[in-house]
């Protein structure tokens, strides 16, 4: 060992620090038969004795009393004027609420955007009589719930999307209680379809239709139809067959009808 | 926020004296009072001491006691126990409020010097017999040669071997490696030797032991 490496080690050194043996013996070889090594080692002792006891002598300093009461005092006002758990329950509130108008939005979106992206076959099926047709367009060209809210009790004849779910639903609802196959299916002189009346999805009944929704075309399999009591031609049991999905303002389908060409039938 | 999901009820089964910082500060932050005062006595002592052996003022280090407290008690959520020890955090806070004192009002460091090379020996003014140097005296000339160091030395000096920290604890609190502390400090101690370094007839005394030597005695 040098003395230059001696110099870079001596703190660690005198302050007792952990070492290579090899390291340390070596160090001490050097101090036996270096002086300047020697007087540099003996004053980085000192030093270290020296801050040593400046560290003791001020170990038992510490903040007065009188500032733990203020602090308790700080600490006892902070909860009151900001309590943290109400808080956070507050802002969990507040992303849920927002999340969910969210979602709400989007599905909207989504369910118009769908609508506009066929040839918009659910109006021509559930207008069967001119001021229908007119109100389902409007259910499909205002999907913001916010116009749902803004009807009034006396407000009913509105065209508003709700308003208009509600006639389209009372129109199939008349005609599957006329116990009539024709009237059972929406026919539509103008149009080239012909549909099921609504049938309820899970526990829903024909009163839950009056809240109102969205109609969604979907395409599923014809083997679905099964599972409605309707008949399945089994020759075409593979092809797929259209339907109209009602979903519920809550974003819930709440009941299908199936949609099919007239020629097909 | 029911009694079910209180942070406290995890740690309920043991007495508060036996948790460790984190666990005071999380119950602490649920409005445990008794586990903020828990966590002041057993912090404050180290954080008073760090700022008065930073600045050297009484006044200074009462302050920012306060101040690192406080801040506890309104901003703890910031603590990331993954980025090391609450107490590592809380000194870096009373770092953090000691710089700002010095910036602010420069008279709290009596002995600020930015000047690295600058010899100081504080038996200069006031020289005496070398055997009449108590152990009080050693001890006021080490402390004012800590003070007359520029703080990046100071503060490693006051960590590492006032506080008794480790070097991963000071880089933790300094925010800076692990080797820039080990540099800092070899340089802060051979600052330390020139400014404390005694006049060469005590040489061959200071061989006898700290009593004996005219600075450290
Ligand atoms: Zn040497």
């Amino acid at each position: 060992m040098n003395c230059q490496k001696f110099e870079s080690v001596a703190g660690e050194f005198a302050r007792g620090q952990m070492m290579e043996a090899e390291l340390r013996s070596e160090a001490i070889a050097h101090t036996s038969g270096c002086a300047t090594c020697a007087s540099l080692l003996r004053d980085e002792e000192l030093l270290m004795r020296g801050l040593r006891s400046l560290a003791a002598d001020m170990s038992s300093l510490e903040a007065s009393s009188s500032s733990e009461a203020r602090l308790l005092n700080a600490f006892r006002q902070r909860q009151v004027v900001v309590p943290l758990p109400v808080s956070r329950t507050n802002r969990a509130i507040w992303l849920t609420a927002v999340a969910a108008l969210f979602l709400l939005v989007f599905s909207l979106v989504a369910f118009r955007w769908r609508d506009s992206s066929n040839e918009t076959p659910a109006q021509q099926v559930t207008a069967p009589q001119p001021v229908q047709r007119d109100e389902t367009v409007a259910v499909d060209k205002n999907p913001e719930p916010e116009s749902q809210k803004e009807i009034g009790p006396g407000e009913s004849h509105k065209r508003t999307p709700r308003r208009n779910l509600s006639n389209s639903l009372a129109f199939n609802a008349r005609a599957k209680g006329s116990r009539n196959r024709n009237s059972n299916v929406a026919a539509n002189h103008v149009s080239s379809e012909v549909a099921t009346d609504f049938l309820p999805l899970g526990y829903m009944n024909a009163t839950t239709f009056q809240d109102g929704g969205q109609i969604v075309r979907v395409e599923l399999p014809r083997a679905r139809l099964a599972s409605f009591g309707i008949p399945v031609n089994m020759d075409r049991f593979n092809e797929r067959v259209k339907a109209d999905i009602l979903v519920s303002v809550d974003g819930t389908a709440r009941a299908i009808r199936f949609v099919q060409e007239k020629r097909l039938e | 926020m029911t009694g079910k999901d209180r942070p406290g009820r995890q740690f309920s089964m043991k007495p508060k004296s036996d948790l460790t910082d984190s666990e005071l500060l999380c119950l602490m932050l649920s409005g445990d009072e008794d586990a903020f005062s828990l966590l002041y006595r057993r912090r404050q002592g180290g954080i008073y001491r760090f700022a008065l052996q930073m600045s050297g003022s009484q006044q200074v280090a009462e302050d920012v006691t306060q101040d690192v407290f406080i801040f506890l008690i309104k901003d703890g959520h910031v603590f990331d126990a993954t980025k090391g020890s609450l107490s590592s955090f809380l000194f870096g806070v009373a770092r953090n409020y000691v710089l700002r004192r010095f910036r602010g009002d420069q008279s709290t460091v009596p002995f600020a010097d930015d000047e690295d090379d600058q010899p100081f020996d504080p038996m200069c003014d006031e020289p005496g017999p070398l055997d009449d140097l108590t152990r009080a005296e050693t001890i006021e000339n080490v402390r004012r040669a800590v003070l007359s160091l520029p703080e990046r030395y100071r503060e490693v000096v006051v960590l590492c071997e006032l506080q008794e920290l480790s070097y991963v604890e000071t880089a933790e609190i300094l925010g800076c490696a692990i080797g820039t502390v080990r540099s800092r400090l070899h340089r802060a101690r051979a600052l330390l030797l020139a400014k404390l370094k005694p006049v060469p007839e005590s040489v061959e005394q200071s061989s006898a032991g700290v009593e004996t030597v005219r600075c450290f005695a």
